[in-house]
């Protein structure tokens, strides 16, 4: 825990830049939920050990080597679920990542997970390979709003599955959503007076995103779900800001407030233009200004593994101001924002000189604020934080 | 030279969407000019924006040779556009040639445009061959439509033609009537050259192309020739003909059709019209050329980005060349900045026209909302044309404000008449006549203020008519009415290039209309925007565009940052092709939403 808030209460978090992270996308799952947009399959627990194999032959095209193993500070299972698969599978799965990339003293191990897949025994196991740090995806606690949302648990479940993950892992964190359909301002504000009942080290709050191809967007095509007004999902993002801050959480990016020290490590290395390796189908990595997206289709992946090609479905190198630009777009998700002499300093770009045209206008609407040292959103300016972004790309 | 008496020139006329291109290419299929392969698509439709809108806009010169009773022949055909915007090109055609196909589909019949293309093929002295296409329709009306061509155009259809543009059932009749029934070209292949030039285009490696009939003497490569409108000389560098894609030849004589390449890349020393003569041995007269053809609408067209003005104006200056129909003037507004004032035959021209900027020249445009010509007689009794609404005087200093009033030829299923007299009512209309074409037909005629009529009376008619009705109008003279200018303020601000001059019995409804469209184009902000409409200092609408109070994607996509940061980008991608007014961005969509008219409700 010590070596944790040593390394995130730095204010610049700049120890993502040295920090080695890898990402790996786990894309099983009981059941597609109407919203999600991930890369995932449900139903096809038959492809597992296909999986298995081309995710050890896709570590190995990247040029690892379970002879020579490469420690990481920060490992990511995300999906999917990771934790759909069964007890053998998952311990397999494990495995296979502890002899590629075993974890240096004091790494960050985050695993994303459903309430109702954490039996005893899948603690343990998660807790024996060094987790210790899970995600929780809870997401709502009504129950009208889970089964609107398709989730197999009940909200009287998380209280009590908290109390045994508590003494487990240092830090768990639970996703919660706003702009549900049918969800008031009433049920939100109550959500996150649980939330704050249950007092966790982590918390992240999504707006439901509409995304094309979702169950849901079709539903909504047809008006059968109504869409959230935008000024109520306003207020409920003012919402959490308020509630969590006021019970002591840092908004350190726009979707995550943690307790000092608590802030997530691998998310840190995204939001700070960090390298990371990703494995798995829709994974993507980042190195040195080139970004790369594996194929999104679990199945164009595996017949890609297994035969040979390429996994990478888009690739860019980006110049150096793109790179510089993009870090902007970037880090003005987090509380601290542009940080002007460390951002110089990472892309050899002044701010200033990137933001000529668009600051003092940014600045006068009340959207940014400039500190002087740098430069980050108001309250406001979180409302609106994708306009903003764009103004500087 | 080709044996003058073996020659034949023909235009085909038809209204629109009966089948003329099809039919053309056919006739080139038969003749051996196109494969297969090549009539699969419209060939003679070359310009993008035709294939896209399967229209015919610019005419097309072809020639072919075809053998028939054992002698070779040359048949030139010349294609021209069938929409009412482009009679003009029409009437260019026709008189480079000495007959034409009069087309009229089996089902459909005689149509507004039929009988004015008809009617001007006639006045053009040319032989009109009467041809009933698509035959093969599993639906035909084949004796009442010939009965429509002897009531209302006045041909006789003893000999009519029956094809399938489809099937290419037909086309040796086509052939073998263009052949016996069209005269060959008079003209003395020795008398002094006298060459029609009757269209134009850049190309951009050889210069201008020029399109020619030759009427007397001989055009041959290498001759120095004399254009006699613009007092230029040039020398041929190349003559030829298309077959359909430009073939070189040595010469050309009375009666055949072709290109000339003079290395000209000077735009605007060719002029369509002009005769061609020979430099040392000049013609005494030029031939009559053409009308210089009335623009009807107008409308302004600004670069978005400043700096793109002057190639702008090379471009414009391009497409005027290759489109004499199309004027245009430099000018300002207060909220776009400089541009040009545009000048077009319809509606279909301008957007033609539109199209082919940013399609060929590439250049992103705003354009302002289309208006007609007015005319303004001021309290000191000075007249003057206004074709810009920003121009408009105070309401002080106007004594009579006077609107283009056209005389309109509708024809329709007769079950329809009730609807399209309504509209024509609505529209501050004054009828004149009903004719009957048939049980079932009838041809309806209105005066319709131009403005009433050029924006949206073809769509109206044509959603009215399910497609069966159309229309022909000529611009008959001016009239008074009472006409006021209606501004558009934008979060207080009046922008200059959303006035609009209107009906002051129309104006709250427009107005409202106006500022509904307005809201629907101007994307949210993150303050509010009012939008009003006002006469003088009086508002008469009035919307608001609320403000945007939430727009953040919550999740990154995992480590998917090249896919955020591309969805940013097309969100400010999108905000380039808008204009800036004070705080707010305009799209260029938006400056057409002047045309609204609110009838809808």
């Amino acid at each position: 825990m010590a070596g944790i808030s040593s390394i995130c209460s730095n204010p610049d978090d700049r120890a993502a830049l040295t920090t080695r992270s890898v990402y790996i996308h786990v894309p099983f799952c009981r059941h597609k939920c109407g919203y999600c947009d991930f890369t995932l399959v449900a139903g096809r627990d038959d492809l597992f050990d296909r999986y298995l194999a081309a995710l050890s032959q896709e570590f190995q095209v990247h040029g690892f080597d379970p002879s020579r193993p490469t420690e990481v500070d920060t490992l990511f299972l995300g999906g999917g679920t990771p934790t759909h698969p069964t007890v053998s599978q998952l311990r397999a799965l494990l495995e296979l990542v502890r002899d590629y990339f075993p974890l240096r003293s004091g790494a960050e191990f985050s695993v994303e997970a459903n309430p109702l897949d954490l039996t005893d025994e899948k603690i343990e196991l998660l807790s024996e390979f060094g987790v210790n740090r899970l995600s929780l995806g809870v997401q709502a606690l009504r129950d009208d709003l889970l089964t609107l949302l398709e989730r197999d648990h009940r909200a009287v479940q998380i209280g009590p599955l908290l109390e045994r993950l508590r003494p487990v892992f240092a830090s768990v964190s639970i996703d919660l959503m706003f702009g549900i359909p049918g969800q008031t301002l009433g049920d939100w504000e109550q959500s996150l007076r649980d939330v704050v009942a249950y007092d966790l080290p982590h918390v992240s709050t999504y707006g439901l995103t509409w995304e094309p191809n979702t169950a849901f967007s079709t539903r909504l095509k047809r008006g059968e779900l109504n869409r959230a007004d935008e000024g109520l999902e306003g207020e409920m993002y003012l919402a959490a800001m308020e509630y969590l801050g006021a019970a002591g959480y840092r908004h350190y990016e726009i979707s995550n407030f943690a307790r000092p020290g608590f802030e997530c490590r691998h998310h840190l290395v995204y939001w700070n233009g960090g390298d990371y390796e990703a494995f798995g189908p829709s994974a993507a990595r980042h190195r040195a200004g080139r970004r790369e997206t594996n194929v999104r289709s679990v199945l164009g992946w595996l017949s890609a593994v297994e035969s040979g090609r390429s996994v990478v479905g888009d690739a860019e190198d980006l110049d150096p101001e793109t790179r510089a630009r993009e870090l902007i777009m970037l880090q003005l998700r987090l509380d601290h924002g542009v940080i002007r002499d460390a951002f110089s300093q990472q892309t050899g770009f002044a701010f200033n000189d990137l933001a000529a045209g668009q600051l003092a206008e940014l600045l006068a609407s009340g959207l940014l604020e400039d500190t002087g040292e740098a430069v980050r959103l108001t309250r406001q300016g979180k409302l609106l934080g994708d306009r903003v972004a764009a103004e500087f790309l | 030279m080709f044996d003058q008496t073996k020659i034949r020139n023909f235009s085909i006329v038809a209204h629109i969407d009966h089948g003329k291109s099809t039919l053309s290419d056919q006739i080139l299929l038969k003749s051996g000019a196109i494969t297969e392969r090549e009539f699969k698509e419209q060939l003679l439709d070359d310009l993008k924006v035709e294939r896209e809108r399967g229209i015919t806009v610019k005419a097309r010169a072809v020639a072919v040779n075809y053998t028939y009773n054992g002698e070779v022949y040359e048949i030139n055909f010349i294609d021209t556009p069938g929409h009412v915007d482009f009679h003009y090109e029409v009437s260019r055609s026709l008189a480079a040639c000495e007959g034409a196909l009069l087309l009229v589909d089996a089902f459909q019949g005689v149509q507004a445009q039929t009988v004015a293309n008809a009617y001007a093929a006639i006045n053009a002295n040319l032989e009109v061959i009467p041809v009933v296409n698509k035959v093969d329709l599993p639906v035909t009306r084949i004796p009442e439509v010939l009965e429509e061509i002897e009531s209302v155009i006045g041909l006789d259809t003893t000999d009519v033609i029956k094809t399938s543009g489809k099937t290419g059932a037909g086309v040796e009749d086509c052939l073998a009537a263009i052949i016996e029934r069209i005269p060959s070209p008079k003209g003395n292949p020795k008398d002094p050259l006298k060459a029609l030039i009757f269209d134009c285009k850049y190309d951009t490696y050889r210069g201008v192309i020029t399109y020619v009939r030759v009427k007397e003497g001989r055009l041959y490569k290498g001759q120095k020739i004399y254009c006699m409108k613009t007092a230029a000389a040039h020398e041929v560098l190349e003559i030829g003909q298309f077959r359909p894609h430009m073939e070189p030849c040595e010469d050309l004589g009375p009666g055949q059709v072709g290109y000339i390449v003079t290395g000209v890349k000077v735009l605007g020393t060719i002029h369509v019209g002009d005769t061609v003569t020979d430099y040392h041995n000049r013609a005494e007269k030029a031939l009559p050329g053409y009308e210089v053809p009335q623009q009807m609408v107008f409308c302004g067209m600004y670069p978005i980005d400043a700096t793109d003005f002057e190639h702008l104006r090379d471009e414009l200056e391009k497409m005027s060349l290759n489109d004499a129909s199309f004027s245009f003037a430099a000018d300002t507004s207060d909220a776009l900045g400089f541009g040009f004032r545009c000048g077009f035959l319809g509606m279909l021209h301008m957007e033609v026209i539109q199209q082919r900027l940013e399609q060929e020249a590439q250049v992103d445009l705003i354009q302002t909302a289309p208006n007609v010509t007015y005319q303004l007689v001021k309290t000191n009794r000075e007249e003057v044309f206004i074709d810009n609404p920003q121009e408009v005087p105070d309401a002080g200093s106007i004594e009579e404000f006077r609107e283009p009033i056209a005389k309109v030829q509708f024809i329709l299923p007769s079950d329809k008449i009730g609807p399209i007299m309504q509209l024509c009512a609505d529209r501050r209309g004054v009828y004149l006549t009903t004719e009957y074409l048939g049980p079932k037909r009838v041809q309806l005629t209105w005066e319709l203020p131009l403005a009433e009529l050029v924006f949206d009376m073809y769509d109206k008619l044509k959603s009215i008519t399910q497609g069966y009705g159309t229309m022909n109008y000529e611009v008959i003279g001016y009239r008074p009415a009472d006409l006021v200018k209606m501004d558009i303020l934008v979060k207080g601000e009046r922008v200059d290039a959303l006035a609009c001059i209107v009906h002051r019995s129309v104006a709250e409804r427009r107005g409202r209309a106006v500022c509904k469209k307005l809201k629907e184009e101007i994307s949210r902000h993150q303050f509010e925007i009012p939008i009003q409409a006002s006469i003088g200092a009086r508002i008469i609408a009035r919307e608001t565009i609320s403000a945007v109070r939430k727009d953040v994607t919550a999740k990154c996509y995992g480590g998917d940052i090249s896919r955020k940061r591309k969805l940013l980008e097309k969100q400010k991608e999108g905000k380039k092709r808008m204009k800036q007014f004070g705080q707010v961005e305009i799209p260029q969509k938006a400056f057409l939403a002047v045309l609204s008219t609110g009838e809808e409700g």
